[in-house]
């Protein structure tokens, strides 16, 4: 198998806020991001050869006419993907074939949701289940943190600090769902939703797009972002069975299409040591038990030491590994078809030293990480600062 | 059981070629776990390709119904309208059904009684002549 390595280059971000945005559509979004992204790679539309667009649900638009209607990109390929909250980076991954296979030289990922447009709380979930009908996200993800204390000893407080942690981080950054700290008394007292997570262990439902462009490193030599572009370390993408959660032997405590992207993408960008190497990681914290899940999973601690881990500020922005610098999908919000790609404007901006929010120090290196479906498939990409 | 444990709003699960099979024996109150004739392995729920050994032949195993409690979640808000809360939602790693788990409701319970390991049995909710639906009580309440 072949490799991703240094041979596709991110020269431009965007990204709108999150939050409910009723007085925006879903077009407006994508526009917003997206020439934002232009003119920070000094760029105009008639230089996007391609494009790609992640967007999950339906009410929020169908096909590439998600992206081309809105920004005028007719008579060039766009192309809508859907790989559940992976679908964002999803659509990096598929662009950076694109420029590096030599089609194109200059292409766009980007991804939006309108998650406000569902019409109602919560995201529907119907999995042909008689039971899992009346659940939820949350009640699905409740039972891999009923199964983590049982194993580890955890407790509500050792989530509610994911939580705390990810608002103080959001809390600076102007694009941010929600731009204030809690307490953990605060994160603690909060409703149940279900139990063991409250209302501050979930991501919010939020609104927004982002958008990168990308084209190869010898390009991006000469374009506006020279000496700071981001270069594709690893790309990748694995599939697990659709409902892992059944299979004999799954053990309620990681997700094994995580465990294995990493892998994949550690080996893709040589990496030895994950929490030596990497300064900085946006992680798929749709729930707080995710993050704790997530940071052993991608190897930044063994199995059942993550509460300790953020207990003991190795999260934290100053930490071994900065977790969700942004705010994270918990206090950053959560707009499905945006956050892969909102991730990898996060991470760019985080290496070229110029972070909306929490600015991680000397960043050179950077991942970014989604989990789709019950744990279906899970996105991994490593940016990092050319030499 | 009296009261129907989802409200009438909620529409009933409906099956598919490879499901009937499974809602037949549900309707008979008989829970049967999927095997693969091949290779053996169980699953659940059914699948037309073994995910094993890709196998499509297969057979269904019957299993007793008791199991234990393997993690599970007390349910406070939910997005299904009239739905009495809160109820309880189990992953019940199911006996003698070479490892397969299945996610149920507990009924007949308290919230202070739940915890992980609890022995469970099976309890079917007729919803119709033809659609049973499997809940799951601690074994001790019976």
């Amino acid at each position: 198998m072949g490799s991703m390595k240094d041979k596709t280059a991110i020269i431009g971000v965007g990204c709108t806020k999150f939050g409910e945005q009723w007085e925006k559509d879903a077009e407006d979004l994508i526009v917003e991001a997206a020439y934002e992204a232009m003119d920070d790679a000094g760029i105009t539309p008639d230089d996007i050869e391609a494009t790609w667009v992640g967007n999950l649900y339906d009410f929020t638009g169908l096909s590439g006419s998600v992206a081309a209607e809105p920004l005028k990109l007719f008579g060039r390929p766009t192309t809508r993907v859907e790989n559940f909250c992976a679908s964002g980076m999803d659509a990096f991954r598929n662009a950076c074939f694109a420029v590096a296979s030599g089609a194109y030289d200059v292409v766009m990922a980007c991804g939006v949701e309108k998650l406000m447009d569902v019409g109602g709380s919560g995201l529907p979930v119907d999995m042909g289940h008689p039971v899992l009908r009346g659940s939820s996200a949350p009640g699905m993800f409740a039972l891999a943190a009923t199964r983590s204390f049982h194993e580890h000893g955890w407790d509500r407080e050792d989530l509610a600090r994911v939580a705390v942690k990810n608002h103080k981080n959001g809390a600076q950054h102007s694009k941010a769902h929600f731009q204030r700290e809690i307490t953990l008394e605060t994160a603690l007292n909060a409703p149940m939703i279900a139990w063991p997570l409250g209302r501050f262990d979930a991501c919010a439902m939020s609104d927004g797009a982002a958008a990168v462009i990308i084209t190869r490193p010898e390009i991006a030599k000469k374009s506006k972002h020279k000496h700071d572009y981001a270069l594709t370390k690893a790309s990748v993408l694995t599939m697990d069975v659709f409902l892992p959660m059944y299979r004999e032997a799954y053990d309620w405590l990681g997700f094994p299409a995580t465990e294995n992207a990493a892998k994949q993408a550690y080996a893709e960008a040589g990496i030895k040591n994950p929490v030596e190497e990497i300064d900085l990681a946006e992680v798929h914290d749709c729930f707080t038990i995710t993050e704790l899940l997530n940071i052993q999973d991608l190897g930044f601690c063994e199995r059942g030491e993550a509460a300790k881990f953020v207990r003991e500020g190795h999260a934290d922005v100053g930490g071994k590994v900065a977790i969700n610098a942004s705010g994270g999908l918990k206090c950053f919000g959560h707009p499905i078809g945006a956050t892969g790609c909102r991730m990898l404007c996060e991470i760019t901006k985080q290496l070229q030293g110029r972070a909306d929010g929490a600015q991680v120090e000397n960043a050179r290196l950077g991942m970014a990480h989604n989990l789709g479906g019950p744990g279906s498939v899970c996105a991994v990409t490593i940016l990092g600062l050319p030499e | 059981m009296s009261e129907r444990f989802f409200p009438d709003s909620m529409p009933p699960p409906m099956a598919e070629t490879i499901t009937l099979p499974w809602w037949e024996a549900a309707a008979e109150h008989r829970l049967v776990v999927q095997r693969c004739t091949s290779c053996e392995h169980t699953r659940l729920p059914p699948a037309p390709v073994c995910p094993q050994c890709r196998s499509e032949d297969s057979d269904w195993k019957e299993v007793s119904g008791r199991g234990e409690v393997y993690t599970y979640t007390i349910v406070h808000r939910t997005i299904v309208a009239d739905q009495e809360l809160p109820f309880f939602i189990a992953v019940i790693a199911l006996e003698g059904a070479g490892g397969v788990r299945m996610i149920s409701n507990l009924v007949d319970v308290n919230s202070d009684q739940i915890e992980i390991g609890l022995p469970v049995e099976i309890v079917w909710e007729d919803m119709s002549a033809d659609l049973a639906i499997p809940r799951f009580r601690p074994v001790e309440n019976r």
